[in-house]
């Protein structure tokens, strides 16, 4: 623990159901915290009733777990170690797409990422987003291809075909991993011959890298283990008559050579299989002796699989591979912040917390980021969960508790208290310590109260905060929520705040009619959320209305005439014209690239150079919004006003207010731009305060839009969906009944699925997941992830219109006036 | 015909006796109360009137002009303004929308703070543009009008600085989220002035409020016929922000930046209300070139 160089803090990440519990029980089998016996049927890290019941995770679940590694291998481990002790700090994330918040908040916390990958399904549309997330983070990828025992046991496929499908999966995965390629990072593509790949069955507790094949042969044939390695993968071929390696698949003789894969990897697992599966117990012990591997009386009576899984148990130990991998090819935190410290930290690299991260430093001042709230057993109260990036962190001492507005020498946000104790946190049990230094993961009790989701802790007066992360999925799905019984109230008050603690992506809020709405990132987070709510945070019974979606509203032309308001003193005027921003533009808003933090003359330049804004303009962007970071944009194009910048606040707060409610139906703004073209103001600050000016911000940018033909957007969900051949037409009547658009149909090679993506509106997609079942007998089973915003046909102003319909829907569920409101309501005449 | 009619500074009995003619012809009374204060209460001027009164804050007279203009034309209707109608504040909207509908309107004059700072002993002819001084936040600090004190002190003029009061305004959360929700009523001291004018100073740094050579005059209450009542205090900025905020009296408060044109009579009759009277004496004779004697 108190060597950073032995630490490594690595996540596992996949699709939903391609096996990371499972797998992760084979790993925590080996460090002795659970049966070994037990592994693979245990998913000791799914701690939750309801985890455990439906066979998914829900919530990513962290254990720290000590490996020692072969001093043999030592020398491959190509960074910086003393000894061969180390600290594997691991956290299980879940699979679904409507968690991948947890995932987010994992992989922060890690530097390295297990990548598992079901060996028939191949790369799936979540394998895709988390690696993504990862490779965002910095975060070095190793590979795991799981369940090659339904390869061998349900498909039956032959040696060769196998390979083939080991091989296209590893090229899949290569190609997401080289799209989203980070120079800093260097070559992070996985590649069996150099061990960051590894196969096996977490389900029976057996894998294995090319590490340990190459170490048995390497013996044998007495050549360089590495050299084997690299031998025992690809277009390698082993002439058993001339006892030579050739790289073409037939001798001189044109008699078909084996691949070396096949023969000296794939043989024995086979031959194992094929005996166990046959009856042939005899056969099976002979082999095993000649492998080394030794079965007690008892093992020995068994029979079928479960003989299987003990003996491939006994061979390949997955425990073993998995650690030795994760041991040798993952980054120890001392050489991960090194690269990642800019990426993590918002402040100068070269002040003193930049410089504690950067070297992973004990005894510098403390950094720590907190990722997320884990519940205790103490209802209501939570471990803030997260990882020391510099100094160390004790009980004690008063530390800076810096929420996600905090500004440095500002005093918002921040929070002067001293922890009350530190733990680690082991899956379902907790291990106090007394300190934790740099480069490892640990909870904190007594600061959840200042804390809304995530923040930053540090010593130093000076020092800024980390990045907030950003999250793939958004909460486009909400649901209002009201108690059954009017004295619950503030019960269910209190359980929001908790429920909002709880979860990194859902969002809490109260509309104008007063009612308590909770946004997730689809049906079954929501589902989850409210459960939660209901049987845990608050404990009180709910009503809960149907699911509705949330919309954006936008314009989709610059403003037919320059919109004018003036402040209710009449002494003020504002002239704004509103205008499209560029889909790119907003989406690289929302994804953090373009940033209200980065320096205003760097983002003018990437503006200018890649979204062809004037750079004048580009560097008088005044704000982001709403909630100062949304994808709007508020931009100064005046011309030498005397007073402006005293009035700039003012304005700033109202654009706030407009963009978070927009004129239509008081959904988000996405995408707009507003142009500041001229004030008129009163010489006497008095008569231009916030009273006068931040109404007038948000009428004349409400007039500006009408101004605009306003448009709406509604979300779009990415469906991938596996099924066989005979359930395609049914998935496509499910799809066309609810608006969606397939774009993509494909068979898995190799296997008799059916890959189908589409586009479906959120809208249409609640109980898409049963409807499609029902269609197609329950062959098809959908994932969803939220893709894009998509603008809607029509225009909501136009009266008997659909969009019209839609707006009016919305006005009256939160409360408001059910048209949207004439023009002169905020255009005034000169 | 619509009256806008001024109260004068201190009490019920500062109103103009065509001004009360005005009143008690009146079917509706309005009273604006948010840009100025009387000293006394609403009741008090009920009675003194023998008409009910009605209250107009901010939200009234900028966005109900219709209903205090309501029938006007028929009728008359007396909308009060403390100090003068066209002092300080300006209603010159309201007018301008009586002017509108065909409503005749008449205004009746009375004192505003604008003349009767002439109480400190400095020249009214020697003014220049009055500056309003806002509360300052932690994000929002204008400081435009220090621009405008120095065109004045360019010119030697004296600069009357009028003091923000809050009397009903909603936080900016509260005006966002649309709360009628308004922060108790708030006024800003002398020691809170001098305090944000040498902040300003110490950005600026153009000398225009030196805090050792810039002579200043706090007034409170003025105009008001109690003893003691009427403060007014007079030194250099430094000198003023020590005080305690006591000395100063009650609100309203103004403050009068002295202009280098000053007379050696101005000082004399100032040196009654001096902090410290000798220094008073030298940084007129040294900073402002005053012959005293």
């Amino acid at each position: 623990m108190d060597k950073p160089t032995n630490i490594r803090n690595m996540s596992v990440i996949a699709h939903v159901d391609h096996g990371k519990s499972t797998l992760t029980d084979s790993l925590v089998s080996k460090a002795g915290i659970i049966a070994q016996a037990k592994a693979g049927d245990m998913r000791f890290t799914d701690t939750r009733e309801d985890e455990k019941e439906r066979g998914i995770t829900i919530k990513s679940t962290a254990i720290s777990m000590y490996f020692e590694v072969d001093k043999e291998h030592l020398g491959s481990i190509k960074q910086k170690t003393e000894g061969n002790e180390f600290l594997i700090n691991l956290i299980d994330s879940p699979g679904h797409v409507d968690f991948s918040s947890e995932v987010t908040a994992a992989l922060r916390v890690t530097d390295g990422a297990l990548v598992v990958v079901d060996c028939i399904e191949g790369v799936c549309v979540q394998t895709e987003t988390v690696l993504r997330q990862a490779l965002a983070e910095r975060i070095r990828p190793v590979l795991v291809i799981n369940k090659v025992d339904r390869a061998l046991l349900e498909l039956q496929v032959d040696k060769e075909s196998l390979f083939q499908t080991f091989s296209r999966t590893i090229e899949s995965v290569n190609v997401i991993i080289s799209t989203y390629h980070d120079p800093v990072l260097g070559d992070v593509q996985v590649y069996p011959d150099q061990g960051t790949v590894a196969f096996g069955s977490g389900l029976h507790g057996w894998g294995f890298t090319l590490r340990q094949f190459a170490n048995r042969y390497a013996k044998k044939f007495g050549v360089d283990r590495e050299k084997m390695m690299a031998k025992l993968w690809g277009d390698n071929f082993f002439n058993p008559a001339t006892k030579k390696w050739s790289t073409k698949a037939t001798d001189a003789d044109g008699k078909q050579l084996e691949r070396a894969f096949n023969m000296f990897v794939l043989d024995p697992i086979y031959k194992i299989f094929d005996a166990v599966m046959n009856f042939k117990k005899e056969q099976v012990f002979n082999m095993l002796e000649k492998l080394d591997v030794k079965l007690t009386q008892e093992e020995k009576d068994l029979d079928g699989k479960a003989l299987l899984k003990v003996c491939m148990r006994k061979f390949l130990p997955a425990g073993d591979s998995m650690l030795e991998m994760i041991v040798i090819n993952l980054p120890s935190p001392a050489t991960a912040q090194r690269y990642r410290v800019e990426t993590l930290y918002e402040g100068p690299m070269d002040d003193e917390s930049a410089i504690g991260i950067r070297d992973c430093d004990p005894k510098a001042p403390l950094v720590l980021y907190v990722s997320k709230m884990v519940p205790t057993s103490d209802k209501g109260r939570f471990y803030a969960f997260g990882r020391v990036f510099s100094g160390t962190v004790r009980s004690g001492p008063k530390y800076r508790i810096q929420g996600p507005n905090y500004l440095p020498g500002k005093k918002d946000d921040l929070f002067v208290k001293a922890v009350q104790r530190t733990v680690l946190m082991m899956g379902r049990y907790i291990e106090p310590i007394e300190d934790c230094p740099a480069g490892n993961i640990v909870g904190l009790v007594g600061i959840d109260q200042f804390l809304l989701k995530s923040g930053t802790v540090t010593e130093s007066e000076t020092a800024h905060n980390m990045k907030v992360m950003k999250f793939s999925v958004s909460p486009v799905v909400q649901v209002a929520v009201e108690v059954k019984n009017a004295a619950d109230l503030p019960k269910l008050v209190e359980g929001l705040k908790r429920l909002s603690k709880s979860d990194p992506c859902v969002q809490v809020s109260i509309n104008e009619s007063g009612e308590h709405i909770v946004a997730g990132a689809g049906e079954l987070h929501l589902e989850i959320c409210l459960k939660d709510l209901e049987e845990d945070h608050a404990g009180v019974p709910l009503k809960k209305s149907d699911p509705v979606v949330g919309y954006r509203e936008t314009v989709k032309a610059e403003s037919s005439i320059v919109a004018l308001s003036k402040s209710q003193n009449k002494h003020n005027r504002l002239y704004v014209k509103a205008e499209p921003l560029d889909e790119e533009l907003s989406k690289a808003i929302e994804a953090g690239k373009i940033n209200p933090r980065d320096d205003f003359k760097a983002r003018a330049r990437i503006l200018a150079d890649e979204y062809g804004w004037d750079v004048t303009d580009a560097r008088k962007i005044w704000c982001f919004g709403p909630e100062t970071t949304g994808p709007n944009l508020l931009v100064d194009v005046t011309k030498g006003v005397q007073y402006l910048n005293e009035i700039k606040d003012s304005c700033v707060a109202g654009f706030q207010w407009a963009t978070k409610e927009g004129v239509c139906a008081e959904e988000n703004m996405r995408g707009v731009r507003f142009n500041v073209i001229d004030v008129t103001l009163h010489a006497d600050a008095i008569h231009r305060g916030g009273g006068q000016i931040i109404p007038t911000t948000r009428r004349v940018c409400y007039a500006a839009c009408l101004l605009a033909t306003p448009g709406i957007q509604e979300p779009i969900y990415l469906v991938e969906i596996q099924c066989p051949e005979n359930a395609i037409g049914g998935i496509y009547s499910c799809l066309n009944r609810r608006r969606g658009q397939v774009f993509s149909e494909e068979q898995r090679p190799g296997t008799p699925m059916f890959t189908v993506k589409a586009y479906l509106p959120v809208n249409e997609s609640f109980g898409f997941t049963a409807d499609l079942r029902s269609h197609t007998q329950g062959q098809a089973f959908p994932q969803s992830v939220f893709d894009h915003w998509e603008v809607m046909n029509g225009s909501p102003i136009e009266k008997g219109s659909k969009l019209e319909e839609l707006v009016r829907n919305i006005r009256i569920r939160k409360g408001l006036k059910p048209e949207i409101p004439p023009l002169d309501t905020y255009y005034d005449k000169l | 015909m619509f009256y806008a009619v001024g109260l004068g500074l201190c009490d019920e009995k500062d109103i103009t006796i065509r001004g009360l003619e005005a009143v008690k012809r009146s079917t509706r009374v309005y009273l604006e109360a948010y840009t100025s204060i009387l000293m006394v209460s609403k009741e008090k001027l009920e009675e003194f009137y023998g008409r009910p009164v009605i209250l107009a804050d901010r939200e009234m007279v900028e966005l109900q002009s219709d209903e205090i203009l309501r029938d006007a034309d028929k009728e008359d209707v007396s909308f009060l303004v403390v100090g003068d109608p066209f002092g300080a504040t300006t209603h010159t909207d309201l007018l301008l929308r009586a002017r509108a509908l065909g409503i005749q309107t008449r205004v009746i004059h009375n004192a505003s703070i604008m003349n009767a700072v002439g109480a400190c002993g400095l020249q009214l002819y020697n003014f220049g543009q009055a500056v309003s001084l806002v509360f300052f936040t932690e994000t929002w600090k204008p400081d435009s009008f220090y621009d405008h004190i120095r065109e004045n002190a360019d010119l030697g003029m004296h600069t009357l600085v009028l003091l923000d009061i809050k009397v009903k305004e909603q936080s900016e959360e509260n005006l966002i989220r649309g709360r009628k929700i308004y922060e108790p009523p708030r006024y800003m001291s002398i020691p809170t002035a001098v305090s944000q004018l040498l902040d300003v100073e110490a950005t600026r740094k153009q000398g225009v409020l030196a805090p050792d050579s810039t002579l200043a005059i706090a007034l409170s209450r003025v105009g008001s016929q109690t003893d003691g009542e009427q403060r007014i205090v007079c030194g250099t900025l430094r000198e003023l922000a020590v005080q305690e905020s006591s000395i100063f009296g009650e609100p309203l408060h103004s403050l009068v930046i002295v202009g280098r044109r000053l007379h050696p009579l101005e000082v004399e009759f100032a040196e009654v209300f001096a902090v410290n009277k000798d220094n008073l004496r030298n940084v007129a004779r040294t900073v402002y070139g005053c012959t005293l004697d």
